[in-house]
């Protein structure tokens, strides 16, 4: 793994050459993916056995935890407190604060529950923007085309079309809910332009921005908007471990764990909206990741469990560029901007390799390519390639801390200087491209259980357009809100339990799959946590 | 690789040098299931520690995800509630500018009484200038108030830290989210909407642009054989197409698009 060139050498190599000339791939694209992105790797993924996307290839360590039994059984619930809602949100980053929000304002009595304090999550870690065709030169159609290609034409296309067409409108509610952004150059706040910046991809400047911490600009916005809500109850440290059925086989309500008190608290609701987010603290293939601590598939699990399809949930993103040293920053992002701003790409013998603008995909295959086939750099065991950012210095003196500032502060924890020292950088696992099938209307194929975010899968295909997360996170958040308020007042709960789990089971049973095997994992495997465990304590 | 002995939350640990104090804790075996959130880009303030170094006579507040681990630190995790809300406000009825200033007193009445003793400042993880934002927000400053706040990750260790529950940290939001969605009118965001709402804007989902090109740059060739199962529109239950019509009312029809609903229903 760790074979390479030396540091101190891929040093002197870079010296010499920087700014290194243009070289572009020297390998068709279908055949870099095919050999080279982490999801091809033959060995690396394994069939599903049981459950909706049965015969469909994932990842084996999401395969383990979409074929494991439930922590819970009949007995455990039936003593548990219970309440009731008439939508039960489960997941308190971007999706599902702006759904209970929505449903909460359309009158329904909301509760929503989260794994770790309301905002921890990946939405207030995104940093370079959301995307939506405002500019005159722009049209939604173009953002549609620019995604769907971008998806490898793979996406679900009514999906897109949604998210595209709402995404004005979606830029108008938050600054409605107090987001700020950020203004073209010499504009004013009344009748001035928004900043365009381009995202990987795209065929005209639309990401919308504020500074490079995009994502806590709009988190704050939200969370105090959802602290604020009149009808709406949070239960933060409460993760969901199960989903509820009624005797019809609709989705009723969850379980979730008080981790106070180490005890089960029952959750009746007429609609349940699952809004957990991604996956990337599983650490596919031992990848680092740039996830928060809380994005282990948890979502998918409970979904998939009740019946949910699933789709394109083999396909993950890699960012290209994560640190790879120091090995405390390890899997943190370097923002696509230093890219897209002009820094190069170098490998331990101080040459090019890739244009640094393709799509996320070729980038990062083409830079674990370098690595394979040892023109990577290695630093203390850790391997990857330069990101040249004191020559992105030296030809726009000032930039650095003009324009990457959380950039500037990441290297200034790893001890360097970015304007004299490259970032040693390497793909990280980044977004879970795939996810639960929903509707426009946010609807799952599970009666009574919709989805929002990225738990959900079908609008980025195969590889996600930069700024397309959070543009989904507000749209399709603000449907299934509204669709979940919708539902609730024709829908009552009744017969509520665990019902869905006999049959599950028993599927496990006949193909042989262990019961031993429990999910969701709730933490990644170094949290020093066993659900199993810690929930004996309580009883 | 040098080894640092600190005390956190009563453990004693050998931390790794360079290491953050909350990856000191796990290294440890020690469970994490809170005070983390985001795991070291320090924007979302969950992982709230006072830390004591030794020679130092007073503790300082920070983030264990930030920190970094030094011999004979010892170190507290702190707990706040976000959830404790006395400020309690309804953005969407504000009323006008004119009477921000009225508003954000009537709101938070106790930041006329900040008695500038600079704890919300010494508490801060960002240092932010806590106490000047309080003091203009005061007086209706509201812009230059929520520029100081542009880093503010809510941590609300200023709040804890102030003795005249001002709630630095909210009254901050305050400001901030008034001033944006009093001030901010973009004029191109504004004209997209009204092109979308008379319908000028639409989607063409089969366009030339939607399809693989055989002329297209790289990247397209991957198009290749993974769309196979992509038309085979994965939908069941039409039962569950009821739901869209009826949502059309609540929500102003934006979030909507009947053109496409009737096409996934086919
Ligand atoms: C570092 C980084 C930078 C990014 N930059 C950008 C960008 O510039 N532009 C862009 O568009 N996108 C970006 N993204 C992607 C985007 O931020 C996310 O895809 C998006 O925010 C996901 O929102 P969400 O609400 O679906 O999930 P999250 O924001 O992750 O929220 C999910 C919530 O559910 C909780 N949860 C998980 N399991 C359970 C459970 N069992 N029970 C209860 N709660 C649970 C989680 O703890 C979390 O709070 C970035 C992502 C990262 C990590
Ligand atoms: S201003 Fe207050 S809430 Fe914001 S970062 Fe500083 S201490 Fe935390
Ligand atoms: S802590 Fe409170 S009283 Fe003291 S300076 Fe800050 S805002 Fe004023
Ligand atoms: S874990 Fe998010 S700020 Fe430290």
């Amino acid at each position: 793994m760790s074979t390479g060139i030396a540091y101190e050498t891929a040093l002197q190599e870079w010296r010499q050459t920087a700014p290194a000339d243009p070289r572009p791939l020297d390998l068709p694209v279908s055949e870099l993916l095919s050999n080279f992105h982490p999801d091809r790797k033959p060995g690396a993924r394994s069939k599903l056995v049981i459950g909706p996307n049965a015969g469909e290839e994932c990842p084996n360590t999401l395969s383990r935890l979409l074929q494991s039994d439930s922590l819970l059984e009949d007995v455990d619930i039936a003593g548990a407190p219970t309440s009731e809602a008439d939508v039960l949100v489960i997941g308190g980053g971007g999706a599902g604060c702006i759904a209970a929000l929505t449903a909460a304002r359309a009158g329904a009595r909301v509760l929503l529950a989260t794994k770790l304090g309301l905002g921890d999550s990946n939405t207030v870690m995104a940093e370079g923007g959301i995307q939506a065709a405002v500019g005159a030169d722009d049209s939604v159609q173009q953002h549609f085309e620019d995604t769907i290609r971008a998806g490898h034409f793979a996406a679900k296309k009514e999906l897109v079309a949604a998210l595209v067409t709402g995404g004005p409108s979606a830029i108008r509610w938050l600054i409605q809910e107090g987001m700020d952004f950020d203004l073209a150059d010499g504009t004013q706040r009344m009748g001035g332009t928004l900043r365009y910046k381009t995202a990987g991809g795209a065929s005209v400047p639309r990401l919308l921005s504020f500074r490079d911490f995009t994502g806590l600009e709009l988190m704050r916005a939200v969370r105090e908007a959802t602290l604020l809500q009149p009808n709406l109850t949070l239960l933060t440290h409460h993760p969901a471990l199960e989903l509820l059925t009624d005797d019809r086989g609709h989705c009723a309500g969850a379980v979730l764990y008080d981790f106070a008190h180490g005890q089960e608290v029952v959750v009746r609701s007429a609609v349940t909206v699952l809004a957990t987010g991604g996956s990337g603290r599983l650490h596919l293939s031992d990848f680092p990741t740039s996830n928060h601590y809380g994005a282990t598939a948890d979502g998918l699990v409970l979904a998939y469990r009740l019946g949910a399809r699933l789709r394109d949930v083999g396909s993950f993103q890699y960012h290209p560029t994560g640190v790879a040293w120091p090995p405390p920053l390890e899997g943190q992002l370097v923002s696509e901007a230093a890219r897209s701003s002009g820094a190069f790409l170098v490998n331990g013998l101080g040459q090019r390799f890739v244009n640094e603008l393709q799509p996320r995909d070729v980038v990062a295959s083409a830079i674990l390519r370098e690595i394979d086939e040892g023109r990577g750099i290695t630093r203390d065991g850790k391997v990857g390639v330069f990101l040249d950012t004191p020559s992105l210095e030296r030809d726009n003196p000032g930039i650095l801390a003009r324009e990457l500032v959380t950039l500037g502060n990441l290297a200034r924890r790893g001890g360097f200087d970015p304007a004299e020292e490259p970032f040693l950088i390497r793909p990280t696992l980044h977004y879970q491209n795939g996810g639960v099938e929903i509707r426009t209307t946010g609807h799952t194929s599970v009666p009574g259980l919709l989805a929002a975010g990225e738990v959900t899968g079908g609008l980025h295909g195969h590889n996600r357009m930069m700024g397309n997360a959070l543009l989904e996170l507000v749209v399709f958040g603000r449907s299934a809100g509204a669709n979940a308020a919708a539902d609730a007042r024709r829908e009552r709960p009744r017969n509520v339990g665990l019902t869905h789990l006999a049959d599950w089971r028993r599927a496990m049973e006949s193909e042989g799959l262990p019961l031993d095997r429990k999910a969701p994992q709730l933490f990644p495997y170094y949290g020093n946590f066993d659900p199993v465990r810690d929930r004996r304590r309580g009883a | 690789m040098t080894m640092v002995r600190l005390v956190i939350d009563g453990h004693a640990i050998n931390g790794e040098s360079g290491t953050s104090l909350l990856q000191a804790w796990v290294a440890a075996g020690l469970p994490l299931v809170g005070n983390v959130g985001c795991m070291g880009q320090g924007v979302c303030g969950a992982c709230r520690v006072l830390v004591r170094r030794p020679n130092e006579r007073l503790a300082q507040t920070g983030l264990a995800c930030e920190t970094l681990v030094e011999e004979g630190m010892q170190v507290a995790f702190i707990n706040i509630s976000r959830q404790r809300r006395p400020h309690s406000y309804d953005l969407h009825a504000l009323g006008d500018s004119w009477d921000a200033i009225a508003r954000i007193d009537e709101i938070f009445p106790e930041a006329t009484r900040c008695r500038h003793c600079g704890g919300c400042d010494a508490a801060c993880p960002k240092g932010i200038e806590v106490e000047k934002m309080v003091n203009l927000a005061a007086v209706g400053q509201t812009l230059a108030a929520a520029e100081l706040f542009d880093d503010c990750v809510q941590c609300n260790l200023c709040v804890a830290a102030c003795p005249e529950h001002i709630d630095p940290a909210h009254l901050g939001q305050l400001v901030r989210r008034m001033t944006a969605s009093m001030t901010l009118r973009p004029s191109d965001l504004i004209m997209r909407l009204h092109e979308l709402e008379a319908g000028e804007q639409t989607i063409d989902l089969d366009s030339p642009g939607t399809l693989p090109q055989v002329s297209d740059d790289a990247d397209v060739e991957t198009a290749d054989l993974e769309t196979a199962d992509v038309e085979t529109a994965d939908l069941e239950t039409a039962d569950l197409e009821t739901a869209v019509v009826e949502t059309a009312e609540i929500e102003n029809a934006d979030v909507e698009n009947a053109q496409i609903e009737n096409e996934e229903v086919q």
